[in-house]
């Protein structure tokens, strides 16, 4: 047979995942392998129990509902599928019963492939191998490795496509491949010329056989030649910078500014083997976008004003466009931002303490830390968030204890207004009737944090969960450690507190999945936006939060409290994995949407049109929300009523 | 029409042609009928939903250009197993039913005679059910090819979507006012299911959808009482 002769039934397939992937000519064969079948609404498909399925579907048209039968005889629903997903998958590779249950959920018109080709497709063509794999991490992680007409469907409809997130730009993309080298011998001054006549800022010092010895910058001839009043005959090998660092041309480019910024040096040499194929400047990195991380940080510690400082959270939002394009991950931009965050902080304490001493209110009466809670505790804090911090100072005498609560709250009060007019939302006075609950001395929160472990019901937890991602962003003193020490003592000693605080999180399990514009809830509700912090990040952050208290685990970041159960025993590695993923994903999806908003000046708050996202980010999305719908059945089994 | 008057007749056209010289393929379309049981299931049968495009709709004068058909086995569509040839009707093809299939002379003039592409599907077709829409007008066209070759009309069973919509969708019209026959065209059986007919007015596009519309039609007989092959045949079979 030659073309098929009804070109929009081929059309569809083209446009289905990962259907798309394939070429014209076996798209072709592969029609002809098909048939078309209808179910009428309500007809069972595929019956839990029922032998492997025969076939893979593809909907064409029409929807179906994917359930799981409960002993009590109802029916969980797992998802619903429409135009373009497929069914039928996993019993057929797995040659396993069926594990759901699918019913046409409304007249169905489907492509079914039959077994056998569609595996030897998911053993021979990489990506229905990838597409049909499940394991979500290594899904993601496949995706973000090659490079393939996948990825381009990851790109949004904003500037700032989820695409640069998985795939990164490489070093080889952005390195510069004009290659300026000399050996060491060489004058210092014939160097220079070299450099000149080709407008670079480095040449790179290489031996006879072409391995990278080390590298003469502008700054070295200033520094070491000029300066130092250095012959201009001299040897390039003296003057040089010998430390040379290397990276492959296949690496991210996140990756070159990560070991730039580790190593303190702006320039990194490209090698394939040992060969010198081309070098990477910061330069290079910036020229993609705004500035680097590295400089804005610098910055913080510099800035002698509030106005100054203020302008910077801007910047830093630039920094973080840039990340994304070159592909950063989560983990990476919510340390950085997060790292950002504390300098910021404290910079604003150091300024706010000399204002105070200049008023003539004088320094701090007794020592102090000044904690985060919540996602500051946790380093989680995305762009344009809230102010959650408190502030503890050392025990005083009663009668002194007016003045000195007198003093920090004012002193939080000055601080809040500076994080506000920095963008952090939050309101200075509300700070001030707060000051009894933020602003307290030593025994006073190990008071409340004791009465919490041991009596405090729900809804009283749901309130105080944050405080248990304690975190000092500047300590005076050792307090936080013991206090954490008592904490994870207490909590052993009455784990009846690990039950209230599940209970405190919210019971409300992420979306089964998508369907058309909507995604659709675990009771078969449709929702037009989707709040992704509410549905997915923090049922995480509760249950990472409850099973690392459980565990003594000290750190409050999210991933690292993952990392260290699983390392305990308490999950499995590969569920960890999964997790680590979803989180990831998830975190990064935020950060591009709120960058997005940020870019294009309008804001849709929280919320995410699911008709915004293409399959495969739906795809990841759902996997993301069917692991973290595990882990939640998994916390509230270990950690009962 | 019952299955035992097809089979009657089928039985006659073996007799009276047991001692003439047949082509392979006519002796085989003898035996169409075989194994064919009144009380099987209709929507287990294997069906040849077929589309002709003629030159026009007289009768007499016109002849067929196009033969597209697709086969359906227990209610799939099998998208490998399609019969899709342009014929040539040896004659000139009128403006207005070049557009309504946009087949042009050109396209058939390297087309071949009609009667070889015939010859075809009749393999193609095997024992098969055929099926067609206003099935009447493609059964005209097949048998009068059928009996100038082999002096026997097509042996299959052949069943109307037509009458299968008519019976099923439309409420009983004792009184002969045909009020439901626009309903059962093509076209709004295509808007009743909401099908997005690929490449319609096509022999092979109009197959296609006849195809869509009988997965559609089966389970409606079903419904409404008529679910085993005897039934069919009674409601919808032309002959």
């Amino acid at each position: 047979m030659s073309d098929f002769p009804l070109p929009r039934i081929k059309d569809f397939l083209q446009s289905v995942v990962p259907f798309d992937a394939m070429e014209e000519s076996e798209l072709q064969r592969l029609v002809g392998l098909m048939d078309l079948a209808y179910f009428p609404r309500g007809e069972v498909i595929i019956q839990t129990g029922a032998e492997p399925s025969k076939n893979l579907y593809v909907i064409m048209n029409g929807s179906v509902r994917v359930t799981l039968p409960r002993q009590s005889g109802e029916e969980l629903l797992i998802d619903v599928r429409g135009e373009g997903d497929t069914f039928g998958a996993l019993s057929l590779l797995q040659g396993e019963q069926a594990l759901f249950t699918v019913t046409a959920q409304e007249d169905l018109l489907a492509f079914m492939l039959p077994d056998e080709p569609f595996r030897a497709l998911v053993r021979d063509n990489q990506v229905f191998k990838r597409h049909f794999s499940f394991s979500l991490a290594r899904n993601i992680d496949a995706v973000r490795r090659a490079a393939d007409r996948h990825t381009t469907q990851m790109t949004g409809t904003g500037s700032l496509g989820l695409d640069a997130v998985l795939t990164g730009s490489r070093v080889h993309e952005l390195m510069s491949k004009k290659l300026l080298t000399c050996l060491e011998a060489t004058p210092v001054k014939a160097a220079a010329i070299l450099m000149t006549q080709r407008k670079v800022g480095s040449i790179m010092v290489c031996e006879s056989g072409g391995r990278p010895l080390g590298i003469l910058t502008d700054t070295d001839l200033r520094v070491r030649v000029l300066a130092a009043g250095a012959a201009p005959d001299t040897p390039v090998a003296e003057v040089m910078s010998q430390s040379v660092k290397a990276i492959s041309p296949q690496a991210f480019a996140f990756e070159a500014m990560i070991e730039m910024a580790r190593h303190g040096v702006h320039h990194l040499a490209v090698t394939e083997g040992q060969r010198l194929v081309g070098v990477i400047s910061d330069h290079d990195l910036t020229m993609v976008t705004g500035s680097s991380p590295v400089g804005v940080m610098k910055e913080v510690a510099k800035v002698s004003s509030l106005e100054h400082l203020a302008g910077l959270p801007r910047r830093m939002n630039r920094v973080m466009e840039t990340l994304l394009r070159l592909g950063g991950s989560a983990e990476y931009m919510l340390d950085v931002l997060s790292e950002f965050n504390d300098r910021l902080t404290l910079r604003l304490l150091r300024l706010t303490q000399q204002a105070m001493e200049h008023e003539g209110l004088g320094p701090p009466p007794v020592q102090f830390s000044w904690l985060a809670l919540g996602s500051a505790g946790r380093r989680e804090q995305a762009l344009n968030q809230g102010q959650d911090y408190a502030v503890v100072y050392a025990n005083v005498p009663p009668d002194h204890e007016e003045a000195v609560h007198g003093w920090f709250s004012e002193f939080a009060r000055r601080v809040s207004e500076g994080l506000s007019s920095c963008g952090f939302v939050g309101d200075p006075d509300a700070v001030m009737s707060d000051s009894r609950r933020c602003c307290r001395s030593e025994s006073s929160w190990e008071e409340s944090f004791m009465a919490w472990i041991s009596t405090a019901e729900p809804p009283v937890l749901a309130q105080a969960a944050k405080y248990f991602d304690l975190r000092a962003v500047y300590a005076e003193t050792g307090f936080v450690e013991t206090l954490w020490n008592k904490i994870l003592g207490a909590i052993e000693r009455d784990r009846g507190f690990l039950g209230r605080l599940r209970r405190a999180g919210s019971q409300r399990r992420p979306p089964v999945g998508f369907l058309r514009q909507f995604a659709v809830e675990p009771d078969g509700s449709y929702l037009d936006r989707l709040n992704l912090k509410e549905v997915a990040l923090d049922p995480v952050a509760w249950a990472a939060r409850l099973m690392a208290l459980d565990q003594k685990v000290r750190q409050t970041n999210t991933l690292e409290r993952l990392g260290a159960v699983a390392r305990l025993g308490l999950l499995k590695d590969r569920t960890a994995e999964d997790l680590y993923e979803a989180y990831s994903f998830i975190t990064l999806l935020r950060i591009a949407r709120r960058l997005e908003e940020n870019h294009n000046g309008h804001d849709s708050g929280a919320y995410l049109d699911p008709a915004s996202l293409n399959r495969v980010q739906r795809k990841m999305l759902k996997e993301s929300f069917q692991v973290i719908g595990q882990l939640q059945e998994f916390t509230a089994q270990r950690y009962p009523d | 029409m019952e299955l035992w008057q097809a089979k009657l007749l089928n039985r006659a056209a073996r007799l009276r042609l047991a001692h003439r010289r047949l082509p392979a393929e006519a002796r085989e379309n003898l035996m169409a009928l075989e194994g064919l049981s009144s009380r099987a299931p209709a929507m287990a049968q294997r069906y040849v939903v077929v589309d002709l495009e003629t030159t026009g709709l007289d009768y007499n004068r016109d002849r067929v250009v196009s033969v597209g058909a697709f086969r359906v086995v227990k209610g799939h569509i099998r998208l490998g197993e399609v019969f899709n040839e342009l014929a040539n009707p040896g004659r000139g093809i009128p403006v207005e039913s070049i557009k309504v299939h946009g087949i042009t002379p050109d396209n058939i003039r390297n087309a071949r005679p009609a009667w070889e592409v015939f010859r075809d599907f009749l393999g193609f077709l095997g024992r098969d059910i055929l099926v067609a829409h206003f099935a009447r007008l493609d059964t005209y066209f097949l048998n009068r090819v059928m009996r100038v070759q082999y002096g026997m009309r097509l042996q299959n069973l052949v069943v109307d979507t037509v009458l299968m919509c008519r019976a099923a969708l439309i409420e009983p019209d004792p009184y002969g006012q045909k009020k439901g026959a626009k309903r059962c065209s093509l076209d709004a059986l295509a808007i009743r299911y909401g099908l997005e007919v690929p490449e319609r007015h096509t022999a092979l596009g109009d197959a296609m959808a006849t195809a869509l519309i009988l997965q559609r039609l089966l389970p409606e007989m079903a419904q409404a009482g008529w679910s085993t092959l005897g039934d069919l045949v009674r409601v919808a079979g032309v002959q």
